[in-house]
């Protein structure tokens, strides 16, 4: 079986159920909303001091947001025992990570595309020139917690406490990926030149090639085994 | 070539000995019914048959291919129904197929999925989401993904559970096609009547080990 398709078909199926179900879509994004609602009315100070502020709203939104996405990741495939037959599919089990991992991605990507705009008005913050770079920091973080994120959820997904696995485990493996993104994003946001927060997005980018591949490597032995 | 050698399987779930030396042989087109009470390690070994579980001690061989060693190559002779329906609830009936067949390397056209569906009785319903369905219907529709993934070592863990007379009768007459098209058919059940009518040979696991019962005694037979 050819490793791509392993991919596409592991998109596809996860893409056309939350297409038909909207379940992890809609949950996303109304509890980000409701971050931001209480954030924008929890500060009334003035841009300066917002706009110190903003980098660290955001990504502990989108932080918040993937905890919740990501730990569903695998939960369809224990209904019906359908894990299993993934287990037993003549695939390789990089390719259904991978093709998991897409999906991911995908998902939370447009929930953060969403998002942005409702920082604008809610926060009464002009960024929209800024819009590319953010979403350039926002996709590198994005990909490392959302790689991240499907390893923990299928060792979790079998666990009675996986609400409570998932997390611990996520977040403090994920701290390189918040340091870089906020610090990067205060740099895109202060319309610093790209050269003074580049070493984050490096960072961002390096941390993004080594969990990949080592999860990657490991998904296989927790499938499997 | 045997389709299934199963030699001195072996499996203990920490401290509790499911199953002790089971050893069987399947040739290409024989049907074997496993009979056992509840607990007498039939799931077990379907599992460790299937490549879901690897066995504590022994080995499994599916045409020619260690089932440990060389399992990417087992798991492509082999297909399994299980307990559960490997279905997703959000797809629906042509979509499953689509998916289940496609992650075996083949992409079978609308009109043979329809084929299928027609042969198992759930044609109707080829645009109904699984969830849909009745657990009947769901177990008719992994049946509709055995026929199209022509396996060589079809594996049935209950296969008449949630079926109908209707149902029942389909399950017996494919199985029968299975083998006599050439592939292996190994079901584990407690109706001995219905499995009697298919089945070439038959076994019952007791006290953690195979034994063979012929099929004119099963009827009879005390497990």
């Amino acid at each position: 079986m050819p490793f791509f398709d392993v991919i596409k078909w592991i998109l596809w199926k996860d893409m056309l159920s939350e297409i038909r179900s909207r379940e992890s879509i809609s949950s996303l994004f109304f509890f980000a909303l409701n971050v931001i609602l209480i954030f924008s009315f929890s500060f009334s100070v003035g841009q300066d001091v917002m706009l110190a502020l903003m980098p660290g709203l955001i990504w502990v939104a989108f932080g918040f947001t993937s905890i919740l996405g990501l730990g569903k990741s695998f939960l369809s495939e224990v209904h019906n025992d359908c894990i299993a037959y993934l287990q037993i599919a003549p695939v390789p089990k990089g390719a259904i990570y991978l093709g998991k991992l897409a999906g991911n991605i995908l998902l939370m990507m447009v929930v953060e595309i969403i998002l942005y705009p409702l920082f604008m008005i809610f926060f009464n913050m002009d960024i929209l020139a800024k819009i590319p770079s953010l979403l350039i920091i926002s996709f590198l973080a994005t990909v490392g917690l959302s790689a991240l994120g499907t390893l923990f959820s299928i060792l979790t997904v079998q666990l009675r406490a996986r609400e409570v696995m998932f997390p611990l485990l996520l977040l403090p493996l994920s701290v390189p990926v918040f340091i870089g993104a906020v610090e990067a994003t205060q740099g895109a946001l202060s319309g610093d030149p790209y050269s003074s927060y580049r070493h984050w997005i490096e960072l961002l980018f390096i941390f993004d090639m080594i969990i990949t591949i080592v999860s990657f490597w490991m998904f296989e032995y927790i499938l499997d085994y | 070539m045997p389709s299934l050698i199963g030699t001195k399987i072996s499996h203990t779930y920490r401290f509790f000995k499911a199953l002790k030396e089971v050893s069987i042989e399947l040739q290409k087109g024989e049907c074997y019914a496993l009979f056992g009470p509840n607990g007498a390690g039939k799931t077990t070994l379907m599992k460790i048959f299937a490549t879901l579980l690897q066995p504590t001690l022994g080995s499994v061989s599916i045409m020619g291919k260690d089932s440990v060693q060389d399992r990417e190559a087992a798991r492509q002779a082999l297909f399994f129904i299980g307990h559960k329906s490997f279905l997703y609830e959000d797809l629906t009936a042509i979509e499953n197929i689509e998916f289940t067949i496609g992650l075996r390397g083949w992409r079978p056209t609308l009109g043979e999925i329809k084929t299928a569906l027609d042969r198992v009785g759930i044609g109707a319903y080829a645009s109904q989401k699984s969830r849909y369905l009745s657990a009947g219907m769901q177990k008719r529709l992994s049946l509709a993904k055995a026929i199209l993934a022509r396996p060589s070592l079809l594996l049935l863990d209950e296969p008449y559970a949630s079926l109908d007379e209707k149902g029942i009768d389909i399950m017996n007459e494919s199985i029968r096609d299975f083998s006599n098209q050439g592939a292996s058919v190994l079901i584990s059940s407690h109706d001995r009547l219905k499995a009697a009518e298919v089945a070439h040979r038959a076994g019952t696991l007791h006290n953690k080990g195979l034994k063979e019962v012929p099929i004119t005694e099963l009827a009879n037979a005390l497990f």
